[in-house]
């Protein structure tokens, strides 16, 4: 079990991390740590949604679909380490030596509101593991993940009964669950408990990550703020149970299902990269060719995530493009955010033709 | 299709609090905020997402393509944690800026406000916890003891089994066990989807009768059949060829005789 956690940690933590490496240039204020993770797993996860639904169109088998994915990653982890190679006479920050300027400069009253924020934090990762939630969407997407890790097939089996059937297309363009099965195979660890205890706790944890570099571009320097707007956004997602289809709802009880991603994950980041994105708008800064990059990845991880995925992000990028380009007088910047759509465009022409 | 559209907001929002909390902070937002970036993403956007969802043309659209069960997660572009975060801060930024005296340190009045703040969303919300869904893991598969007890005591290494299970373990069952086959899974359970096939009528009387139970499980080609131990049954097992293979966590597994399970050699 042990083993099965390092190499979870390994593809979920540190080879995000370092892949993240390649997009650190689309935020030109600094390198953040949470940005390089979760740009590098965008960066995976769009990989995986280009690599995964041609295979799975063409009904081949989940192992090739596992050689190609780590072929893909370790393309990326060269191409990461020729960057940081180039890069190294640059001046760097190291994270230690920011952490004690930090904690020297900080005031006890942001301390206690920064343990505060840590301890509600690990509450919920702890109860993700200690809780289980009754879900029967489960009994479809837990049951893909599954059956691929186990079998060497792709939704080509009837997910609630067993046997084989005809190539389940619609959710074919959305292989969320295939990607657990990924984890799954690769770690050795049963699909069913990456998905119930394993991937709850990663993904909750990068919610908040999002949330709170969202944070640091909404107040700047204004530290004492930023734990306060993380504190208010735990205590809105810890009673967002309002009703049982909010994304904080998703988030909590459901994480392990691509659309729970989707709300939680994608769109956040979405988010993040339109403050990135309007900042350098309203700064008249060129914007980095690597936050369209970014742009791209999102969409695709959309698309990776749910059908809808693919509306939802259009039509987030579409209202923001076009507000951004009258506000601030740049019909320009929507050719290119178009392009970053296509993705979208093309998987949702695929659902509606196949 | 208004209506609709509606009705779908209002089963969305529950009691409507944290979503007049919404558009309160986003009228907040409208008066103080100064950013413009932070003017269209957390008030232009809101406001068209908002009329292009009550927009009947563009839900005709829209449930022409994705249909109307899942037309409501467009609301999920709402930044409605980030808006009403931001505005809480925002205001108790506005009380602590007032206290040029005191150097930007807060005072007994914005922390206060804050803490109101706080008490006004948990009132408003419902905490995620309490929703009756959630229990205790039984283990680290996040599926009840006895799914995973009765799949290990009817696993064949090395191929499949087709096993007749009570309503309340479908969902869970290949979750854990995808090598374990069922003549109908959850798709029987959803009233909604209408499918409700003979054997699973006969396995959810109150009274189990074997004379219609076991031909529908052996045209299946159940090799199992799974009852709860505290159910009547009109019959005995064993007379219709059903032998008892073992009881665990309140369940009787039966091993039909007549339903071949060839055990794959090693």
């Amino acid at each position: 079990m042990i083993g099965q956690l390092l190499i979870l940690i390994l593809v979920l933590l540190v080879i995000p991390f370092v892949i993240g490496g390649l997009v650190t240039d689309a935020d030109r204020e600094g390198e953040s740590l949470l940005f390089r993770w979760t740009g590098g797993q965008f960066l995976l996860w769009a990989g995986f949604q280009l690599i995964c639904v041609p295979l799975i169109l063409r009904e081949r088998g989940f192992r090739s679909l596992v050689a190609a994915f780590w072929g893909y990653i370790v393309a990326l982890l060269l191409l990461a380490a020729a960057v940081e190679i180039r890069r190294w006479p640059g001046e760097r920050k190291f994270p230690l030596s920011c952490f004690r300027s930090w904690l020297r400069k900080i005031q006890f009253t942001d301390l206690l509101l920064w343990a505060a924020f840590w301890s509600v934090l690990l509450f919920q990762l702890v109860q993700a593991v200690r809780l289980a939630y009754a879900d029967g969407d489960d009994a479809y997407y837990v049951a893909v993940s599954s059956i691929t890790q186990d079998a060497d097939t792709m939704y080509s089996k009837l997910a609630y009964t067993g046997g084989g059937t005809e190539l389940d297309i619609r959710h074919g363009l959305a292989p969320f669950p295939i990607w657990i099965s990924f984890l799954g195979r690769s770690s050795g660890m049963p699909a069913a408990i990456v998905a119930h205890v394993v991937l709850p706790v990663v993904l909750i944890a990068m919610t908040y990550g999002i949330f709170y570099q969202i944070g640091l571009k909404i107040f700047e320097k204004k530290d004492g703020r930023l734990p306060l707007f993380l504190l208010f956004t735990e205590l809105l997602v810890l009673f967002g149970n309002y009703s049982i289809y909010t994304p904080e709802n998703f988030m909590i009880a459901r994480s392990r299902q691509g659309k729970a991603a989707l709300g939680n994950i994608v769109i956040p980041f979405l988010l993040l990269l339109f403050l990135i994105f309007l900042k350098s708008l309203q700064e008249k800064r060129r914007i980095p060719p690597l936050l369209y990059l970014l742009f791209c990845a999102a969409a695709t991880t959309g698309c990776l995530c749910s059908t809808l995925g693919a509306l939802l992000v259009c039509m987030a990028v579409g209202i923001v493009g076009l507000l951004g380009s009258i506000c601030y007088r740049k019909p320009g910047i929507l050719a290119p955010l178009a392009v970053c759509c296509m993705p979208c465009v093309f998987y949702a022409l695929m659902y509606l033709i196949l | 299709m208004w209506k609709d559209i509606v009705a779908l907001f209002r089963e969305y929002m529950g009691t409507g609090l944290i979503v007049i909390w919404f558009v309160i902070s986003l009228i907040y937002l409208w008066i103080n905020e100064k950013r413009k970036d932070l003017r269209i993403l957390f008030l232009y956007m809101p406001v068209i997402l908002l009329l292009l969802y009550f927009n009947p043309l563009f839900a005709e659209l829209i449930y022409g393509v994705v249909g109307e069960e899942i037309y409501y997660r467009i609301l999920w572009l709402l930044p409605v944690t980030v808006v009403i975060a931001y505005t809480c801060v925002s205001v108790y930024g506005q009380l602590a800026a007032g206290r040029q005296s005191q150097k930007d340190k807060a005072g007994a009045t914005e922390w206060f406000c804050a803490l109101c703040m706080a008490g006004i969303i948990v009132v408003s919300g419902s905490y995620i916890y309490a929703s009756p869904a959630f229990s205790r893991a039984e283990n680290l598969y996040h599926v009840p003891e006895s799914v995973v007890h009765i799949c290990d005591a009817i696993n064949v290494p090395g191929r499949e089994v087709m096993a007749l299970f009570p309503a309340e373990l479908v969902q869970y069952v290949r979750q854990y066990s995808p090598v374990t086959c069922m003549p109908y899974g959850r798709d029987a359970t959803v009233d909604r989807w209408n499918y409700y096939p003979p054997i699973c009528a006969e396995m959810d009387a109150e009274v189990i009768d074997l004379e219609k139970l076991v031909p529908l499980a052996r045209e299946e080609g159940c090799h199992y059949s799974i009852l709860p131990a505290d159910k009547e049954l009109l019959g005995k097992p064993e007379d219709y060829g059903w032998v008892r293979f073992g009881e665990t966590d309140g369940y009787v597994i039966y091993r039909d005789s007549s339903v071949e399970l060839v055990v794959p050699p090693f």
